[in-house]
């Protein structure tokens, strides 16, 4: 029994370092990308390109099920966008509120036939309309189908080259949409290309915009906006030098859209089919991440929609796993199957039953003697002490970059987030995700529901705040 | 050393990280607040400088002095500005001023950086600063591998007439990325009689790879001078220069260029056909209503699609074949005349856009 508990911690602890190793490596990798991209934003060159007929045209398609609260809002701010040519495709996925009517009613929609073919086969569509305000902004009904299936309905009615799927309850910074077709300007292997995700939470929103950024008083969405910076800002900025960044977050990505047609959407899989399909075609292709266009999302504040949000999202990232097993360390695939996958399937899909399984074994080990009382505790010191230095790194990004909380009292409570996020919250994150190998193992496949609360208007959320 | 000492060592250089990482980030925001202060009254000083300098009530000096105040990307970024509000001349006054300033002399030496971003900003300065003894350094910014060195060399065009510098971009354009292609065109389009005369010559390089980039680009100069060499490419053995050429002509209301669509909407490829019927669309010649009306009844959707729309350009004439063609016996042109006629003005309009 010993023997086990110390041959088993000895490759916890080996796990401990290869993992962390590859973390400060994707940390040392974020400060070259960052800095480059950096420079590239501030060109003014590329506002010059805004202004003429060089930008490509791009289809937003926003899918939206029961978003009653959101969806006007979230409609306005991307018509407004700064974008000389786009189209907006609004899917409403057999809603059961009244989010058509309120789509009908804001834009004064009216039915239209159907002018495309289905490339991509959907749940049946009930109705097309356009709007007589908005020439820009076309509507479809349909029966409920999921996300992925709304997106590839929108797929199909979309006319432009590129396409970007925003999540109805997302608000896009202006220039956001200019800024994401940068790449796509720099270089035509683009195949898509994925933009920085915020958290809105404590937010002043007006008219669908973020007018003053700001770090949430209350604990739950405050230690988020940390995660979130950490997750963008230094995870996805390293993985664009290592060439095998797998994710591309579903509320802000743009796509190139013959690619699309040529894999479909199926939910949380998306990047990783686009891996296989260039792959497999051998067409040379970059996938990259770049920090400057923005778009803002609204987070969950309690502790039970967190909790199934965070299972739901691990639940995908074991099913994609599991259904691209065959790429896992494989050659042929590159550095998405030499490197890409192997992290994701050790560091992040099973990361937290081997988190588990070192409590459990370092309290056996305390049990019976073998492991050092001082020492353990020593070592989860030094765990959380790193991961605090990981979050503070994403801080620092944030902050020689872009600087979008500019409060000083914004800046203390990210740090002090930064620093509290190691202490109960990481270990309330890794059992909702060990939850969701007990759903995968039942094979129960409930989609959880998210809660909006709707953005608030600037007056509104000021107040809001106050009482906080 | 025992496993706890080294955990201890590294405990503790991990406590000296966060404390280090802390101070870094309340340092930054210090030195940026107290930058900030520092340079913004000299900016607004030199925003009236120059105000006063187009107003002829200051020299040029006082605009030197003003910019050599400011940090170098500064200054590049405040010539830029201003280069879109001052008259060509006076303009240029400036710019033969600023070739003897010692960072303005950097500037121009970083043509040959090794970083991509020193290029860039001396793409940018020469953008908005160059002269004809420039011509050398624009030569190389244009055929730079960075995309954002090679449009900002680009917009060089605007400002310095030199058929060099056209005849390269030009040779440029094929190989580059299609939007920064497009930026390039729109910047060789002011620089007109020496585009066409280097135009005419690649017209007659038929197996060159560029010939469709090159055809797409003059198609968008619409000048009648190329509407000949576009008819005569109507028989090309590569589909995709049948394609430009196709979507070209439409821009050229002429009795040869209807003869080669007419030749070009019974391609092959179903996708010259659809380019071939939406030109035709736009010419709107009444003696080619049989061959769109014909386009109608095509076996892919997309060709069947741009001949309804075409159909709409006709006036009454198109109306009335979608109408007969809506109770006639060709089910699949009869569900398009259906699906064209139901479509509001503004439907229409977005996809004639």
């Amino acid at each position: 029994m010993t023997h086990v508990i110390q041959a088993t911690d000895l490759l916890i602890l080996a796990y401990f370092l290869g993992l962390n190793s590859f973390y400060a490596l994707l940390l040392v990798l974020s400060i070259p990308e960052i800095w480059e991209q950096t420079r590239l934003a501030e060109d003014e060159d590329f506002q010059r390109l805004m202004q003429s007929d060089a930008l490509p045209p791009i289809t937003i398609l926003v899918p939206a099920h029961n978003e009653s609260a959101t969806i006007e809002t979230s409609v306005t701010a991307i018509l407004t966008l700064e974008y000389r040519s786009f189209e907006i495709i609004v899917v409403n996925d057999g809603s059961k509120d009244d989010t058509l009517e309120q789509l009908r009613h804001a834009f004064q929609l009216y039915e239209v036939p159907r002018t495309y073919p289905e490339g991509i086969a959907t749940k049946p569509i009930r109705a097309v309309y356009r709007s007589r305000t908005r020439t820009r902004l076309l509507v479809i009904d349909k029966e409920n189908g999921g996300k992925a299936d709304s997106l590839n309905a929108a797929i199909n009615a979309s006319r432009f080259p590129l396409v970007i799927a925003v999540d109805a309850d997302t608000l896009i910074e202006p220039d956001a949409l200019l800024r994401l077709t940068r790449p796509f300007l720099l270089s035509s292997k683009i195949a898509a290309v994925g933009g920085t995700v915020r958290v809105a939470n404590g937010c002043t929103v007006a008219d669908g915009r973020v007018t003053d950024a700001r770090v949430p008083r209350r604990f739950l969405p405050g230690i988020q906006v940390v995660e979130y910076l950490r997750a963008f800002l230094f995870g996805r900025l390293g993985w664009n030098r290592l060439g095998g960044s797998l994710v591309i977050s579903g509320a802000f990505g743009l796509f190139r859209k013959e690619y699309l047609h040529a894999i479909g959407v199926e939910d949380l899989d998306l990047v990783v089919r686009l891996h296989r399909h260039l792959r497999r075609q051998r067409i040379p292709y970059l996938i990259p991440f770049i920090p400057d266009p923005v778009a803002w999302t609204e987070v969950p504040e309690s502790g039970r929609i967190l909790a199934r949000q965070r299972e739901r999202w691990h639940r995908g990232l074991l099913a994609a796993m599991w259904q691209y097993k065959g790429t896992l360390c494989n050659p042929r695939y590159g550095p998405v199957g030499l490197i890409a996958m192997p992290f994701f399937t050790f560091g992040e899909a099973l990361a937290p039953l081997i988190e588990v399984m070192g409590y459990v074994v370092t309290i056996a080990g305390l049990a019976l003697g073998v492991v050092d009382l001082p020492f353990a505790l020593l070592f989860v010191l030094v765990a959380w002490g790193y991961g605090m230095l990981l979050s503070l790194w994403a801080v620092v990004l944030e902050e020689v970059s872009f600087r979008r909380y500019r409060r000083i009292g914004d800046l203390a409570r990210l740090l002090a987030y930064a620093m509290l996020e190691n202490f109960g919250y990481r270990q309330r994150t890794v059992w909702w995700r060990l939850k969701a190998f007990f759903t995968v193992w039942k094979h129960r496949q409930v989609w959880g529901e998210m809660t909006r609360k709707g953005f608030e208007s600037a007056g509104k959320q000021v107040a809001g705040q106050a009482r906080d | 050393m025992t496993n706890r000492q080294f955990l201890l060592i590294v405990a503790a250089a991990q406590g000296v990280l966060l404390v280090a990482l802390i101070v870094l980030i309340i340092l930054n925001r210090w030195i940026r607040l107290r930058r900030s202060a520092k340079l913004h009254p000299r900016r607004l000083e030199l925003d009236a400088v120059m105000r006063r300098w187009t107003l002829s009530q200051a020299g040029a000096d006082d605009v030197l002095r003003g910019l050599s105040r400011l940090p170098v990307s500064l200054a590049i970024d405040a010539l830029v500005n201003w280069s879109a509000r001052v008259a060509g001349e006076r303009w240029q006054e400036l710019s033969h001023a600023l070739e003897h300033q010692w960072w303005a002399r950097v500037v121009r030496a970083n043509c040959r950086s090794a970083r991509w971003w020193q290029r860039l900003e001396c793409a940018r300065f020469l953008s908005v600063a160059a002269t004809q003894r420039d011509i050398g350094r624009v030569l190389r910014l244009l055929r730079d591998h960075h995309p954002a060195v090679q449009i900002a060399a680009a917009t060089t065009l605007e400002r310095l007439t030199s058929p060099v510098l056209v005849t390269a971009a030009l040779e440029q354009l094929p190989f580059l990325g299609p939007t920064v292609q497009a930026y390039y065109a729109s910047v060789l389009k002011r620089a007109r009689p020496a585009v066409l005369r280097h135009l005419q010559q690649l017209f007659r390089r038929l197996d060159d790879p560029r010939l469709p980039r090159i055809i797409e680009f003059a198609g968008r100069l619409q000048e009648p001078v190329l509407r000949e060499p576009f008819t005569t490419l109507a028989t090309h053995p590569d589909a995709e220069v049948r394609t430009q050429v196709a979507r070209a002509l439409g821009r050229f209301p002429h009795k040869e260029s209807v003869a080669a669509l007419g030749y070009l909407v019974q391609d092959e490829a179903w996708q010259i056909r659809a380019q071939a019927v939406r030109s035709l669309g736009m010419i709107a010649d009444p003696a080619t209503l049989p061959l769109v009306r014909e386009a109608l009844r095509d076996r892919e959707w997309w060709v069947r699609l741009r001949a309804g729309l075409a159909l709409t350009r006709f006036g009454a004439f198109g109306r009335n074949v979608l109408l007969e063609t809506e109770v006639g016996v060709h089910t699949e042109a009869r569900d398009m005349a259906r699906l064209i006629l139901g479509l509001s003005p503004q439907a229409l309009a977005e996809y004639a856009a």
